[in-house]
């Protein structure tokens, strides 16, 4: 490993000088692809870098780099190892703290708020909003939200309020043995949109012999970092790593089913957020994705595998925050063992929707020419859904294919399901 | 310490990683897929395929006048990685047209045809013997039909005025006897400010705008006979289809002249093997820098390369190194002058720092030959000639002792030692 290798993931506008010009990024670049108006990574990343002052002067000679989707494509198709994204995602926040964000993107980034807004007993009413045409065509037109823009309808009740009826452990039990505990981090999306997924992740790790504890959790603050919000973002990523940290040393592992917010947890708070003291390390260390883990446990041959038939095509989409983890596709190595299962995977760069970009009436349409050919081939596959392991990309395929589109560990879940009813038994589901 | 010591496994367990996503490293992982192999192959970034023309500079030594010749030339030079592998380049060569035949994508020329001057974006002239298709009306005898070097409106990365003139000033045997050039705008573009091979390129992929732009491409030519180089931009996914379509539409042939990086017969060319290697049930992952090595006397274990927070453990039985010279970055210099190679810290014999310099910029660097030695079987070698791991084979530019540039020998050593390596794997596995 060289000085330069070792530096970059704590500096990376180091890297930037790493730029040998060769435009590989140019040519893998989802949103340069669709539009114009992105001059690609190349020209807002190391090119304009250069140009980019200290606080006060002239924070970007362009500002295009706001139209960056921050998908992670080009840092990855990089010969040199400069990390473009990672670079684009600091300059856009060197531009909010200069001249300020909108109430929009201050909003929809705010996923803790909107929760406690929506995921209640008057989720009907919020979703009749969310669904209700006139409403969505003023929300476009008052606060830039497009009124297609894809809002996954709000829960009645969170997965927080669920672990608390179910009396779950939300710190580890005196005695416990670290390595058969897990600390599930739900993200927002399973705690306001999709409970249900957390408790299949939770039956899946139960049955493979994991105690599993919820401790108090805030959003990861992904959505703040991806709109340049960085302050808030740190708010968020130090409740987590205070939240967390303790458990990490102590050896337990923490695992999320949104590959958006593991990376967060795992590389974002120390490549965009400056936080990379002991703590947030520790955190990193021990942060998992669901998949992740469990191909792990397969690999140890502790993985439970009495899996049903679930016999069906199912196209998948690898997100762009999974692909950043480096850890290929377990999703499809876990496809692998369910009989009868044909997973496909996409083969295509990005679905558009990299998070919050894809809702907003200014970049909708780029989001959506972004996914077109996924959505097309989802379509074309003629399945009756299709799987992809980030929320946001999730609902963004559903609403644009019109395919209904799962988890992975949604389709596990079944999976397990499906053997147990072959056997004539039940998995016992503490409700 | 940025990678801490745990790991992550990815199943099924691989028979082969192959480092590098090069010619080389894309080739060799092709082959072993196709032989039956569970390949992985581990690129730390897209590379050389972006940089290059997609064609095939087997050697074009200075004298040779095909490239059959030229790797006899080089295969004679002691050091040369020809010397170990010339017998592999016909059977290379042939497997290569094979499989990029299987996905569309056609190779013109062989190992006997002549070197042949062909323009460049710069308007100076490269010796060609195998082309892709599009390219190929390049290398073609002139006869009555003059070269008309079209351009278009706001693409900075080809300008016909500048090589045209270029090109009339050059000594060109058997070249055309009219040389012109013509701007054409295409629909829609006088709206767009970022143009660039690649964004061109997927417009030529869309039907309905491409069938627009041929009718201003059909305007620009000038009554008489012509033969019409564009930039290589026509098409990616579509681009045997929008080559066909331009010679149609002008009713002259056409030939694409690869413009600066990025290269789109590169970016086809990638594609066309990422796609063989898949479809053969192989993996292809980019992004996965090779951080760590696991050792066991002369065995390479497992290699671990980079991932968020941990890295991701790869055994398997063997292992390809395919990263480049010092081009490609596979080899690294030091601050004390010495040179390392990447992956597996193989010894690099480095000329005296004093060396690198020289008052002639065109004369090949000494840096350009540095790389690893190997033996017959492309085993490295450690500083006394003893195979330094066994399970572990070095393919392409990472070898010693060529000057690629120069020679123009890059992409038939690479082919011809993705070959051997792949053959000789393969047997390894039939014994075992």
């Amino acid at each position: 490993m060289t000085f330069h290798d070792a530096a970059t993931r704590d500096f990376p506008l180091f890297s930037t000088d790493a730029c040998i010009k060769c435009n590989v990024c140019n040519t893998v670049c989802p949103v340069s692809r669709v539009t114009d108006a992105f001059p690609g990574p190349k020209y807002v990343g190391p090119q304009a870098q250069r140009f980019r002052g200290p606080s006060g002067s002239p924070r970007s000679p362009d500002h295009s780099v706001d139209l960056c989707s921050g998908c992670g494509i080009c840092t990855r198709a990089c010969p040199a190892g400069v990390l473009i994204a990672e670079t684009n995602n600091r300059a856009r926040a060197a531009i909010v703290a200069d001249r300020g964000s909108s109430i929009r993107n201050r909003l929809i980034s705010d996923t803790d708020l909107l929760i406690r807004l929506g995921s209640n007993p008057l989720a009907p009413l919020a979703n009749l909003g969310l669904r209700s045409r006139p409403l969505r065509w003023i929300g476009e037109r008052v606060l830039g939200i497009h009124r297609r823009g894809p809002l996954a309808p709000f829960s009645r009740r969170t997965f927080g309020s669920w672990w608390r009826k179910r009396r779950g452990a939300t710190a580890a039990p005196p005695g416990a043995d670290a390595a058969r505990t897990i600390v599930y981090f739900h993200g927002c999306a399973v705690n306001g949109f999709e409970p249900d997924l957390g408790r299949d992740a939770v039956e899946i790790l139960e049955r493979n012999g994991f105690t599993v504890i919820v401790p108090r959790q805030e959003c990861c603050g992904l959505p703040f970092i991806s709109n340049g919000l960085y302050e808030n973002a740190r708010r968020k990523a130090r409740a987590n790593i205070s939240s967390l940290a303790e458990l990490a040393r102590a050896g337990y592992r923490i695992v999320g089913t949104s590959t958006s917010c593991t990376h967060a947890l795992k590389a974002e708070y120390r490549e965009m957020l400056d936080l990379a003291d002991d703590d947030a390390r520790a955190v990193a260390d021990a942060t998992w994705d669901i998949c992740e883990l469990l191909v792990d446990l397969h690999d140890r041959g502790e993985l439970d595998v009495e899996l049903g038939p679930i016999a069906e095509p199912l196209p998948y989409h690898p997100p762009c925050q999974l692909k950043s983890h480096g850890i290929g596709t377990p999703a499809m190595d876990l496809f692998a063992l369910v009989p009868g299962l044909r997973a496909v995977d996409s083969d295509h760069d990005c679905c558009g929707a990299a998070g919050t970009y894809g809702l907003k009436a200014e970049r909708w349409q780029i989001a959506q020419d972004v996914g077109a050919p996924l959505f097309a081939k989802v379509r074309a596959s003629g399945a009756a859904r299709a799987a992809c392991d980030s929320e946001t990309c999730r609902w963004q395929i559903e609403q644009s294919s019109g395919v209904p589109t799962v988890h992975p560990i949604t389709i596990l879940a079944e999976s397990y399901r499906r053997a147990d009813a072959d056997r004539g038994r039940t998995w016992r589901r503490v409700v | 310490m940025p990678f801490p010591m745990r790991s992550f496994e990815t199943m099924p367990r691989a028979d082969v990683v192959v480092i590098g996503a090069g010619l080389a490293g894309l080739a060799c992982a092709a082959e072993l897929a196709e032989s039956g192999a569970r390949v992985f192959l581990a690129a730390k970034g897209m590379a050389t395929t972006h940089w290059t023309h997609g064609g095939l500079d087997v050697a074009a030594p200075a004298g040779s006048l095909t490239p059959r010749v030229g790797v006899r030339v080089l295969a004679a030079e002691a050091g040369h990685p020809y010397a170990r592998v010339h017998a592999e380049v016909d059977g290379a060569v042939e497997a290569h047209r094979a499989r990029l035949g299987r996905v569309g994508h056609l190779l013109v020329g062989s190992l006997d045809s002549p070197h042949t001057p062909i323009p460049t974006a710069l308007g100076s002239l490269r010796p060609a013997s195998i082309l892709p298709s599009a390219q190929a009306a390049a290398a073609a005898p002139w006869a009555d039909d003059g070269l008309l070097l079209i351009g278009f409106a706001g693409f900075r990365d080809a300008w016909p005025a500048y090589a045209a003139r270029n090109l009339g000033a050059v000594e060109w045997p058997g070249g055309p006897r009219r040389i012109s050039h013509a701007e054409v705008v295409l629909p829609g573009l006088e709206r767009l400010k970022n143009l660039n091979a690649r964004s061109l390129a997927v417009l030529f992929d869309d039907g309905a705008w491409r069938a627009e732009a041929l009718g201003a491409i059909r305007r620009a030519v000038p009554p008489g006979a012509w033969r019409i180089g564009l930039p290589a931009v026509l098409g990616i996914a579509d681009h045997a289809r929008a080559h066909a379509d331009v010679e149609e539409a002008t009713g002259h042939r056409a030939f694409e002249i690869p413009s600066l990086p990025p290269s789109v017969p590169g970016v086809r060319l990638f594609d066309a093997l990422r796609r063989t290697i898949l479809d053969s049930g192989g993996r292809v992952q980019v992004g996965f820098d090779v951080v760590d090595v696991e050792r066991n006397g002369q065995r390479i274990v497992a290699v671990h390369t980079e991932a968020a927070a941990r890295t991701l453990r790869l055994a398997a039985d063997a292992f390809v190194l395919a990263t480049g010279g010092i081009g490609g970055t596979g080899i690294r210099g030091n601050p004390d002058g010495s040179l390392h190679e990447r992956v597996f810290g193989l010894p690099v014999e480095a000329p005296p720092r004093a060396a690198w310099f020289s008052d002639d910029p065109l004369t090949p660097h000494p840096l350009e030959s540095v790389g690893i030695r190997v033996d017959a079987e492309l085993h490295p070698l450690d500083p006394a000639g003893q195979v330094a791991y066994e399970n572990v084979r070095v393919i392409g530019s990472a070898l010693a002792g060529m000057h690629y540039l120069e020679q123009r020998c890059g992409d038939g050593v690479a082919l011809a030692s993705a070959h051997r390596a792949a053959r000789s794997l393969a047997t390894e596995r039939l014994a075992a």
